[in-house]
C-alpha cells in the first residue's frame, strides 16, 4: 500500500502544472493537466459510445495517458513553437526528418518520466499503466488513434475557451494542429459544431442537434475546472485543488484500489467516479451537511474544527435537501444529452449518493480517502491546517479491508 | 461498402511481423505461460503493451486480421503523374515568408502527425491530395493557411 500512496502522491503533481500552451499565452488561472484529463475522459467516453469502444479502455487510456507529465512536464507540440511576432505565434513547419527526430525525443523523455513514477508499483499495475500508456503514446489500437485525435480536440477547445477566436492573437497554432490529426468522420462533424459555435458560422454546416448538444454538455462541465473546493477554501487553503482535478483523484484511486475487488464493475466505478460531483456545476461545490459558513472567521473555524455532530434525524434532513438540490442540478445538466446517456449519468450519481450497490459502497470510501490523502498533504505544506477532523469522517465511512489497509498505511506515512 | 486500409511497403510489413508476434504471444498466454518478448523492450514497446492485457491482445489481432485482409500497397504513381500530390508522397511546401513545411501523405493506420506522417483523410490530407507541383494549396477552416507546393516526392521501390 505504501507504494501506492507514493504513487498517488506523485500523481497530484498533476493539479500543479498548468497546460503550457494556455502558460505560453499568459491565461491568467490556467488550467492544470489534472484537469485536462477530467474533461478528456469525458470527451473520450462519450464520443467513444457511438464507435462502440469499450468504455473502460477507453477510459483507462485517458487516465493514463499525462502521467508522464509528472516529471517530464507538458511537452506540448508548443516546445517547436516559434515568435513569430509579438502578438502571433504560429504551429511548426519542420522537414519530415525533423518531425521524426522530435517526436522521438519527446517520446523518449516522457517515457523515461513514467516509469519513473511506476517503478514501485507491483508488476502487474505497473504493466497495466505502460500498457495503455504505449498503446496512446505509439497509436498501437483503434481505440489510441481515435483518442489521440479527441485529446487534440479537447485542446483545441481549450484555447478556444481560455483564449478566444481571434485568429491574430490566437487560434491558428491550434486549429493547424488539429487538422493535421483529426480524420474520423464523427469528429471532423463535431469540429464543424465547434467552429458554429464559436465562430457563429460553418461552411457546409448541416444542424446536428446530438453533437450540439455534447458540445454543450462538455462546455457546461467544463466549469469544474477552476472550480475551487469549498472545504478547502473554507479552511484557508490558498489555491486549492478544483472540484475536476478532485474527480481525477477520485477516478485514479478508484482504479489503483478497484483492481483487487474482482467482484466489482470496474468500468461502472469509474463512469461513477467520473460522475460523482457533477452536480457542482450548478450547485457549486458544497460541505456534506453544511449549506451555509459564517462569515466571521473564528465561529467559520469552530464549527470546521470537527466533522458535524448532528442528531440521525437532522443528517437525514440535511441530506434530504442536499440530494434534491443536486439531483436538480443534475437533471438540468443533462437535459439534452441523449435519454440513454442521462440515464446512464443520472442513475450513477444516484447509485453512489444513496449507495445503492456493492461499487458505491466501495467508491463512497474511495472518495473520503482521496480527500484525506489531500488533507494530509495541506496539513504538511500549510502551518495551522489540521486534517483531524477528516480522520473522524474517514473512520465513519471505511468499512472495506481495501480501505482500512490504506488507512493504516496513510498514518504511517504522514505520522 | 469494403473499407480499404491503405499501407506503405513498410507499414505493411510492419504490420505482417506485428500480427505474427501477437498471435504468438497469445499461443503462449492460452498455455498459461509469461509470454517472452523477442525483442528488446526499447525497440518494441508495442508488444510490452500488449503483454499485459489481453482483451487489446485480441482485438488488436482481429483488427490485424482485417486489414491484412483488406488493403491496398502504396505505390508510386506512373513517371508522368509524380508531379500531383497522392497517397504516399511526401510533400513539400512553402508559405509566402518562406517557411517550409513538410508531410507525408499516408493510410490511417500509419498517420502519426507527430512525425509528419498524416492521414489522407484529415483536412490538411485532403486539401494537399491532387495538388501539382507549384500550385497554391489553401488550407481553411475558421483560419486560412496558404502554401505552394514547392517538392513532391515519393518512396521509389
Amino acid at each position: 500500500m505504501k507504494e501506492i500512496i507514493d504513487f498517488l502522491i506523485e500523481t497530484n503533481k498533476l493539479k500543479e502544472i498548468a497546460r503550457r500552451g494556455l502558460v505560453v499565452w499568459r491565461v491568467k488561472n490556467p488550467i492544470t493537466i489534472a484537469e485536462h484529463t477530467f474533461r478528456f475522459l469525458f470527451s473520450s467516453w462519450l464520443f467513444s459510445i457511438e464507435k462502440k469502444f469499450s468504455i473502460k479502455k477507453v477510459i483507462k487510456m485517458a487516465l493514463f495517458h499525462d502521467l508522464c507529465e509528472v516529471y517530464a512536464g507538458d511537452l506540448t507540440p508548443l516546445f517547436y513553437y516559434k515568435r513569430k511576432s509579438k502578438r502571433m505565434m504560429r504551429w511548426f513547419r519542420l522537414s519530415q526528418k525533423e518531425r521524426e527526430k522530435r517526436a522521438k525525443e519527446k517520446y523518449e523523455l516522457e517515457r523515461e518520466s513514467l516509469l519513473k513514477l511506476i517503478k514501485n508499483l507491483k508488476p502487474s499495475l505497473k504493466n497495466e499503466i505502460l500498457c495503455y500508456w504505449t498503446n496512446f503514446t505509439k497509436l498501437l489500437s483503434k481505440e489510441a488513434k481515435f483518442l489521440k485525435q479527441v485529446d487534440r480536440i479537447e485542446t483545441l477547445l481549450e484555447s478556444l475557451e481560455y483564449i478566444g477566436t481571434d485568429e491574430e492573437i490566437t487560434g491558428k497554432g491550434w486549429w493547424e494542429g488539429t487538422e493535421e490529426i483529426v480524420e474520423d468522420p464523427l469528429l471532423l462533424e463535431f469540429l464543424k459544431v465547434l467552429q458554429k459555435k464559436f465562430y457563429r458560422t460553418a461552411p457546409q454546416y448541416k444542424k446536428n442537434k446530438k453533437l450540439e448538444n455534447l458540445l454543450d454538455f462538455l462546455l457546461e462541465i467544463g466549469k469544474l475546472r477552476r472550480m475551487p473546493r469549498l472545504y478547502w477554501l473554507a479552511n484557508g487553503i490558498k489555491k486549492p485543488e478544483t472540484v475536476a482535478e478532485h474527480i481525477f483523484s477520485v477516478t485514479l484511486t478508484t482504479w489503483i484500489l478497484g483492481r483487487e475487488k474482482k467482484n466489482l464493475n470496474m468500468e461502472k466505478m469509474l463512469k461513477m467516479a467520473l460522475c460523482h460531483e457533477l452536480s457542482a456545476v450548478y450547485t457549486g461545490d458544497t460541505i456534506p451537511y453544511i449549506r451555509k459558513l459564517p462569515k466571521d472567521k473564528r465561529k467559520r473555524k469552530e464549527i470546521l474544527k470537527k466533522w458535524p455532530r448532528l442528531p440521525e434525524k437532522e443528517k437525514k434532513k440535511r441530506f434530504q435537501k442536499e440530494y434534491q438540490e443536486e439531483k436538480k442540478a443534475l437533471l438540468k445538466l443533462t437535459k439534452k444529452l441523449d435519454p440513454f446517456l442521462r440515464k446512464e449519468i443520472v442513475g450513477l450519481w444516484e447509485d453512489y449518493r444513496k449507495v445503492k450497490s456493492p461499487e458505491a459502497l466501495f467508491l463512497i470510501q474511495i472518495n473520503t480517502l482521496a480527500v484525506l490523502l489531500q488533507a494530509l498533504l495541506y496539513q504538511q505544506k500549510y502551518k495551522g491546517y489540521v486534517a483531524d477532523p477528516l480522520w473522524e469522517w474517514a473512520f465513519e465511512k471505511c468499512t472495506d479491508p481495501i480501505a482500512l489497509n490504506f488507512l493504516e498505511a496513510l498514518k504511517e506515512r504522514f505520522y | 461498402m469494403e473499407e480499404i486500409f491503405y499501407l506503405t511497403k513498410e507499414g505493411l510489413e510492419r504490420l505482417k511481423k506485428e500480427y505474427q508476434e501477437l498471435k504468438r504471444i497469445k499461443k503462449e498466454k492460452l498455455k498459461g505461460e509469461f509470454p517472452k518478448i523477442l525483442h528488446s523492450e526499447d525497440l518494441n514497446p508495442e508488444y510490452i503493451a500488449f503483454k499485459e492485457d489481453f482483451g487489446f491482445l485480441e482485438s488488436r489481432i482481429n483488427e490485424l486480421e482485417h486489414v491484412l485482409n483488406n488493403y491496398k500497397l502504396i505505390t508510386p504513381p506512373p513517371k508522368g503523374k509524380r508531379d500531383r500530390v497522392q497517397i504516399g508522397a511526401t510533400v513539400t511546401l512553402e508559405e509566402e515568408d518562406g517557411s517550409i513545411n513538410e508531410f507525408t501523405i499516408v493510410g490511417t493506420l500509419e498517420a502519426n502527425p507527430a512525425e509528419g506522417k498524416i492521414s489522407y483523410l484529415s483536412p490538411v490530407g485532403k486539401a494537399l491530395l491532387g495538388k501539382k507541383l507549384g500550385e497554391k494549396v489553401v488550407i481553411t477552416s475558421p483560419i486560412k493557411v496558404v502554401y505552394k507546393v514547392k517538392k513532391i516526392k515519393y518512396k521509389l521501390a
